[in-house]
């Protein structure tokens, strides 16, 4: 060996290893290089680190939790009340009105346009006498911590590209979603467990095909650690969490030590720092397999906490047991958490299904605001309630058929909340015209609504931005204003 | 020119060492540190491009860029500079100590100091910005190209005497890395080059008898001739093929709600094969964006062109075609651009470049060659598979053999009958002909407009398809609509599912005729003349010309014209076109022209085709035709429906701007004049000696598979914002030679790896490390993480698992429990994965199925092949770590290779540890190593002792049978030491 290689190879050996090869075990190595002068070539601890620079500016949020709503739940029933459509029931959409919006094709060639009110009545909630729909009285209930905006709108008027362009910012797949923007900017707050972690769930009859691709929480071209990890409801909660069958967790550990004993030393021939990473992720993935059973486990929740959630909070795989375990991932240090709940696509089946809907999110979705709010952890936990977009003012399907009834996806104009995280509560924000169909006030792009989201993240949308093929990518793409009128 | 490209490099060396740190590394680095006191960065001409702008672009364009810029200042040009923000101008010409960046930067004027909260420039930096406005804060866009967008001329061979130099990539990395004050790294040994060779070249380990022949030969040319065989190996092919597959983002599903599956593999063993013959770059390249348009293309050159169909499809119920066309589109052009040239089109669908010169009338007129497919946008059909049109029946392996026999037969056949009739063969007799025929083409019938009916819905296809509606029992009963705008020879857009839609027009002949009508559908179709069924084709399929060819007698006078179509799922359309005389389209085409020699020669093999007596000819075809059917169906390319091309509106399809026409990106050399302005024009434009990029990408692709990193680290963009490479020589001179070799790629592979640059120790000192971190002076070997694909390969191979069959339909390997559950939502299909069983448990991970909206789980870090990908995430997890501690795939092959072991006659766990450890590493441990193992052995050992059940269950994983007669905790304990030897940082490295 090349003599001049020879002694920084023993200097790096002493300064890296002479603790290491004494017995000091995995565990202190962290720490060891944290303050050593080579530490900045790694990872100071085996989380993810922030991005320099980042938060921009004093955050009033740690964390998001995006809940959701798949297949487009309805703003005419549920959100944007119009008590003037009773006197156009059943009578055709203006002409006038129409012209120019996009429809998708299963809808733009019908040739009737028949005006459906909404099918419940709506009521006021809370203090600030917020109309919502009765179908929604949990969510009522929560009224003066929400913020509701009637005024979103997008370009998407199907399903993959809607929630494609909501979650990532470009409607075609391929981009980093907003988790793995926030994990890339604000790095980990935990070692244990996964910073991004995404739940889905379904309505119970499946009566809706929408289906959650994993370029929902993809990490598009920044690197993969920062993609969301599914928690599955079946099987094993994270992909082969689980030893082998037969391999105890103290032969496990026994196992990884000896890993990691070869590993040094084959960090000490070789000096890659590659190798430290690798023993760092080794060690991680030993104290999830601890780390998610425990999360997972609800044993211990007051029995008050499992009742606000409602009674499928007991089944494994419920939107309501997805909520709950939210709040669980939230307390622990998760930046990001993803609930997607399948079921909102109702083209003919309004009469029976929203209800449905309703009962199974209404629930646990204000028990999560409220639990928050009892932990004094929604001031800087923003939950966001909305789907990928909103439906159509006019039937769609037979209109002497009222079982039938239905409505057409419609991006145009729908309805979101948002609670938390320095969000004003008891506030309705945008406004749309007599029939739901055009924004009369304050409209809300996609962008708008990211860049607002991060913006209480302490992230200024347009600076947090990834160098890919020669081009500073972000999440709001070329577009989107933080809407303050939103912030408490 | 050479100079800025020279004082780019020289600022990268600047750049490097960061002294500010730790005493220690201080002292080691004191040499680098008198090396960069020779090189200040005066004395050579500061350029705005190269210089100037990237050390704004570092600091300062973060905030003082765009629409927006903070304080109205925009440092992004000359001009704006000048102009300067809401403080007044930032450049005095000439007077760096009055211009407002330079105080800023240094923080004078009571003002704080530039960037904001960040570190202050180096003086360095801060000395370029000087010197170029001293200079006279010139504007150089226009006199400096940036390098990669002029043509590289083959630079000098750097004559330094060394016995290291081996070859020319010697000669340029040691110039390089000497100017550096770096020396190279010594030779790996045998154990490290055969293992590294092995993983490079085929992406499987050596077995260890070759690890024995190799490390045992003392020949001098053993090295090389371990690499002819690699290169020579099957599997070569395969390995070349996984980073092509990731550029094309070739997946077996659609993507998207139904996820239909597609046949697209057939074109994956194309690949496959035209790495193994080593078919020459340029033509790989020609092949695959327009195989389809050379002359009397061969099928596998018509296949070859499914590269620029592996897109995804969306068939969700609402998806609008013509949205989702453009869609395809738009990603056609950003795979070509980005795989072949290097080039980030995509910014300029909605603008002009703003750092290239790439305008949005490049991006459209780029587009404009794709812009010709007969295809609808969205996928049809129903149940497991779903595709677009057009597509081609093309037999995977093991059909192939005897599909290629038939087309044989039908060849020899089509030659010998035209050798029958060489008699009326003569030239005069094809004169003839075509004068008959074009006599004939006179009578043409004269065509209303088209009317439409419907659609028709019912809840079922075969419902729509047998129902008789009003048009099709009354006409005078249903109402219809005039469609004045729906011209002939193109396809037309229906809507409706599990619907029929009715067409109508009048022919009017003036005497008895018979005319052909060719007609297209998306799905089934039937026809009509004067109420008699000429037609009925219940299918599935997307639209294309020709579909069904129709004889109709019409007499004189009006005869009436019925069509219906019926649509299953997804889009839907029609085409139409007369074609008098019962000829196909396209040679009513040519007679109505003057034809080329080609299209002579066209027209006659039709004519002698077509002539009497070709009976067996007709059979064999008839045959062909029968096992065509049964074919997988290749969505591959056609230009068989010309359309305009518009410029969109901030790339909104809804928004036509002006009209554009095919054409290359006017800022680069343009195509030759003899080329065709169609996408085989821009094929041979791409592999032209003019093009600066094609050459350059392509060695940079495979230098990155080799080194893990390219010379040009921004392996997908080659403009103006990638970093200028400290090898630029070594590029441009590895590009040229590439093309004046016949663009051969194993030649230039061979090169790389025959280099001494290729066979350094991939050990990095803390100085080396320190002082090149992304090793670009490559003063040592490289060192990195194999593929995820490759890993589980090398578990599967070392074990014995490994079943090598290549090609052919996709495979089944383990995956979780209810991988694709998730997708069974739809109840439209059956998505239960279904797992192979037997040998294809162990096919290479290459041929595993992949699902674009469900990847395989244990292949991590993968691309997702949902877009273009052309370099590869290197990232390390805790879940990468679980997957190879915990997937049944390394439990299994643990358990394999313990069971070899256990029968090995080996007697001492010494012995089979290392033997384990050899296996999987192709080392013996050291004596440090061997302790540790058989520490690990016994502690498992104790471990299933006292649980011999856990040891049963341990062994219980994976399909493979194991012997029942090996005592089952010396199995359990023996498998687990090689699961942990997998998950070792070196068995999942290439060192």
């Amino acid at each position: 060996m090349n003599p001049f290689f020879e002694r920084d190879l023993r200097l790096s050996r002493r300064q890296f290893f002479g603790k290491a090869a004494n017995g000091i075990g995995v565990m202190a190595l962290g720490g060891l290089l944290a303050t050593d002068g080579f530490g900045r070539m790694f990872q100071k601890k085996g989380g993810l680190p922030p991005l320099p620079g980042l938060p921009h500016f004093p955050p009033k949020a740690k964390r998001v939790i995006m809940l959701w709503q798949g297949g487009a739940p309805s703003q005419v029933d549920l959100f944007d009340y119009k008590p003037g459509l009773e006197k156009h029931r059943l009578e055709e959409l203006p002409q006038s009105l129409r012209q120019g919006t996009r429809l998708s094709t299963m809808t733009a060639t019908q040739g009737r346009y028949p005006v459906l009110p909404a099918i419940r009545p709506f009521k006021q909630y809370g203090e600030s006498g917020m109309w919502l729909s009765e179908m929604l009285p949990f969510i009522g209930s929560i009224a003066d911590d929400i913020c509701l905006v009637r005024s979103m709108n997008t370009e998407s008027v199907n399903h993959a590209p809607g929630v494609t362009y909501f979650l990532t910012g470009s409607p075609i797949p391929g981009r980093p979603s907003m988790g793995a923007w926030a994990t890339y900017g604000l790095g980990s707050m935990t070692e244990e467990l996964p910073s991004f972690v995404v739940m889905t769930s379904s309505d119970v009859g499946k009566t809706c095909g929408q289906l959650f691709y994993d370029y929902y929480w993809g990490s598009g071209f920044i690197p993969s650690k920062y993609q969301g990890v599914r928690f599955r409801s079946e099987g094993e909660p994270i992909l082969y969490l689980d030893n082998p069958p037969g391999i105890s967790h103290d032969l496990r550990r026994g196992v990884l030590n000896d890993i990691a004993e070869l590993d040094h030393q084959r960090l000490d021939e070789y000096g890659d720092p590659e190798i430290e990473t690798r023993i760092t992720q080794y060690e991680l993935a030993f104290k999830m397999q601890t780390s998610v059973p425990e999360l997972l486990d609800i044993s211990h929740e007051p029995s008050a906490v499992l009742e606000m959630y409602g009674p499928d909070v007991h089944r494994l795989g419920s939107y309501a047991r997805n909520c709950l375990l939210a709040r669980r991932l939230a307390e622990r240090g998760v930046r990001f958490v993803q609930l997607m709940h399948a079921g909102w696509d109702q083209h003919m089946n309004l009469s029976t299904q929203l209800a449905f809907q309703c009962r199974d999110t209404d629930q646990p979705s204000a028990a999560l605001v409220k639990d928050l709010k009892q932990r004094g952890m929604l001031d800087d936990t923003i939950v966001v309630w909305m789907g990928e977009f909103g439906r159509t003012v006019f039937v769609q399907g037979d209109v002497n058929n009222p079982s039938g009834h239905g409505r057409d996806h419609f991006g145009a104009a729908y309805s979101m909340w948002i609670a938390g995280g320095g969000f004003k509560g008891g506030t309705v924000y945008g406004e749309t015209d007599d029939f739901c169909y055009k924004i009369v006030k304050d409209p809300v792009q996609v962008h708008d609504m990211q860049a607002t989201i991060l913006h209480q993240l302490g992230i200024d949308h347009q600076k947090l931005t990834y160098r890919y093929q020669g081009r500073d990518f972000r999440l709001t793409d070329v577009a989107g204003n933080v809407v303050p009128a939103l912030f408490a | 020119m050479g100079g800025a490209r020279w004082s780019g490099l020289e600022k990268q060396d600047m750049r490097l060492p960061d002294l500010k740190r730790g005493g220690g590394i201080l002292l080691v680095l004191t040499p680098y540190a008198l090396l960069l006191a020779q090189h200040p960065a005066g004395g050579k001409p500061v350029h705005f491009a190269s210089d100037v702008k990237p050390v704004l672009r570092a600091h300062c364009a973060s905030c003082h860029s765009g629409a927006s810029a903070a304080g109205g200042l925009d440092v992004q040009t000359v001009n704006s500079l000048q102009k300067g923000g809401d403080s007044g101008p930032s450049v005095i010409v000439g007077k760096p100590d009055k211009s407002l960046l330079l105080q800023r930067i240094l923080g004078l004027g009571g003002l704080p100091r530039m960037p904001k909260g960040q570190s202050p420039l180096s003086d360095a930096d801060v000395d370029t910005l000087r010197q170029w406005i001293a200079a006279g804060a010139k504007d150089d866009a226009t006199e400096v190209r940036h390098w990669a967008y002029v043509a590289p001329v083959k630079p000098k061979v750097p004559t330094r005497v060394s016995s290291w130099v081996r070859n020319p990539i010697d000669a340029f990395a040691l110039d390089r890395m000497t100017k550096a004050g770096l020396r190279p790294s010594p030779e790996a040994s045998p154990e490290t080059l055969i293992r590294r060779l092995s993983l490079d070249l085929t992406g499987l380990p050596p077995t260890l008898g070759e690890v024995d022949a190799f490390t045992s030969d003392r020949k001098p040319n053993a090295y090389e001739h371990l690499v002819d065989r690699l290169l020579a190996s099957p599997h070569f092919g395969e390995r070349l093929a996984l980073p092509w597959l990731d550029a094309a983002r070739y997946a077996d599903s659609n993507g998207f709600q139904q996820d239909g599956d597609n046949y697209q593999y057939v074109w994956r063993d194309w690949v496959v094969r035209a790495f193994n013959h080593n078919m020459p770059f340029d033509q790989f390249t020609v092949e695959q964006l327009a195989g389809d348009l050379l002359p009397n293309p061969t099928p596998d050159q018509i296949l070859a062109t499914a590269f620029n169909r592996c897109h995804m499809l969306n068939g969700e119920g609402g998806a609008i075609p013509e949205e989702q066309r453009n869609v395809v589109l738009f990603d056609r052009v950003d795979v070509t651009a980005t795989t072949f040239l290097g080039l980030t089109m995509a910014c300029a669908r909605c603008h002009d470049h703003k750092y290239d010169p790439l305008t949005q009338r490049d991006y459209y007129s780029m587009l404009a060659y794709f812009n010709r497919v007969p295809e609808s946008g969205v996928p049809s059909g129903a149940g497991q598979y779903r595709i677009a049109a057009p597509a081609m029946p093309f037999p995977a392996e093991p059909d192939r053999s005897r599909w290629l026999a038939l087309q044989q037969r039908v060849s020899e056949l089509s030659s010998q009958s035209a050798k029958e009739s060489k008699a009326d063969s003569a030239p005069q007799a094809l004169a003839a002909w075509i004068r008959d025929q074009r006599a004939a083409l006179g009578e043409v019938p004269s065509m209303s407009e088209w009317e439409a009916s419907g659609p028709y819905p019912t809840d079922t296809f075969d419902h729509a398809f047998d129902a008789k509606f009003a048009p099709e029992t009354d006409g005078a009963k249903a109402h219809w609509n005039p469609h004045p705008e729906w011209a002939d020879g193109v396809a037309h857009d229906l809507s409706g599912e599990n619907a029929a839609t009715y067409l109508r027009r009048t022919l009017h002949a003036t005497q008895a005729a018979h005319v052909t009508l060719s007609l297209g559908s998306d799905d089934g179709v039937k026809a009509w003349v004067n109420g008699q069924l000429l037609a009925s084709h219940k299918v599935t399929r997307g639209v294309a010309p020709d579909q069904e060819v129709i004889e109709a007698p019409l007499r004189p006078g009006d005869n009436q014209l019925l069509v219906k179509i019926v649509n299953g799922g997804g889009a839907t359309g029609f085409y139409f076109r007369l074609a008098p005389n019962g000829l196909a389209a396209r040679i009513v085409d040519l007679l109505r022209k003057d034809p080329t020699k080609a299209e002579l020669q066209e027209l006659d093999a039709f004519r002698l085709a077509n002539g009497p007596g070709r009976k067996s000819l007709k059979q064999a075809q008839q045959e062909l035709a029968d096992f065509s059917a049964k074919l997988p169906q290749v969505m591959v390319m056609s230009d068989a429906m010309p359309r305009k091309t518009h410029i969109y509106f901030r790339g909104n399809y809804e928004v036509p701007l002006d009209e554009v026409n095919a054409s290359t990106p006017a800022a680069l050399s343009p195509p030759r004049p003899t080329y065709p302005a169609n996408r085989l024009g821009l094929a041979r434009w791409i592999v032209s000696p003019e093009n600066p990029l094609t050459a350059r990408v392509q060695v940079n692709h495979f230098w990155q598979m080799l080194w893990g990193r390219g010379l040009v680290k921004t392996s997908e963009n080659f403009g103006v914002q990638c970093e200028p490479p400290v090898q630029q020589a070594l590029l441009d001179w590895l590009a040229v030679d590439f093309r004046e070799h016949g663009w051969n790629v194993k030649r230039l592979l061979k090169m790389m790896v025959m280099s001494s640059t290729y066979r350094q120790s991939s050990r990095v000192p803390p100085a080396l490390r320190e002082r090149d971190p992304e090793n670009q002076y490559l003063a040592r070997g490289a060192r990195f993480r194999v593929s995820s694909l490759f890993i589980r390969d090398l578990a599967l191979a070392t074990s014995g698992l490994l079943n090598p069959e290549m090609g052919g339909k996709p495979v089944y390997p383990y995956q979780p429990k209810g991988i694709w559950d998730g997708l069974s939502i739809t109840k439209e299909r059956d998505f239960t994965y279904p797992q192979s069983t037997g040998a294809d448990l162990y096919r290479r991970s290459l041929y595993t199925f992949w699902r674009r909206t469900v990847g395989p789980a244990n292949m991590f870090d993968a691309a997702t092949r949902q877009a273009c990908t052309v370099r590869p995430s290197m990232t390390s997890t805790p879940l990468h770590a679980l997957t190879t501690l915990n997937d049944p795939t390394w439990v299994e092959a643990g358990r394999v290779l313990a069971q070899h072991l256990l029968r090995s006659g080996l007697g001492s766990d010494r012995q089979r540890a290392a033997l384990a450890f050899r296996t999987i590493c192709q080392r013996p441990p050291s004596d440090r190593e061997a302790k540790i193992l058989v520490r690990s052995l016994n502690r498992a050992r104790d471990s299933f002792r006292a649980n011999p059940k856990a040891a049963s269950e341990f062994l219980a994983v994976g399909e493979s049978p194991r012997d029942g007669k090996l005592d089952s905790v010396e199995h359990a304990a023996l498998a687990n030491l090689c699961l942990s030897i997998f998950n070792l940082d070196e068995a999942l490295t290439r060192e």
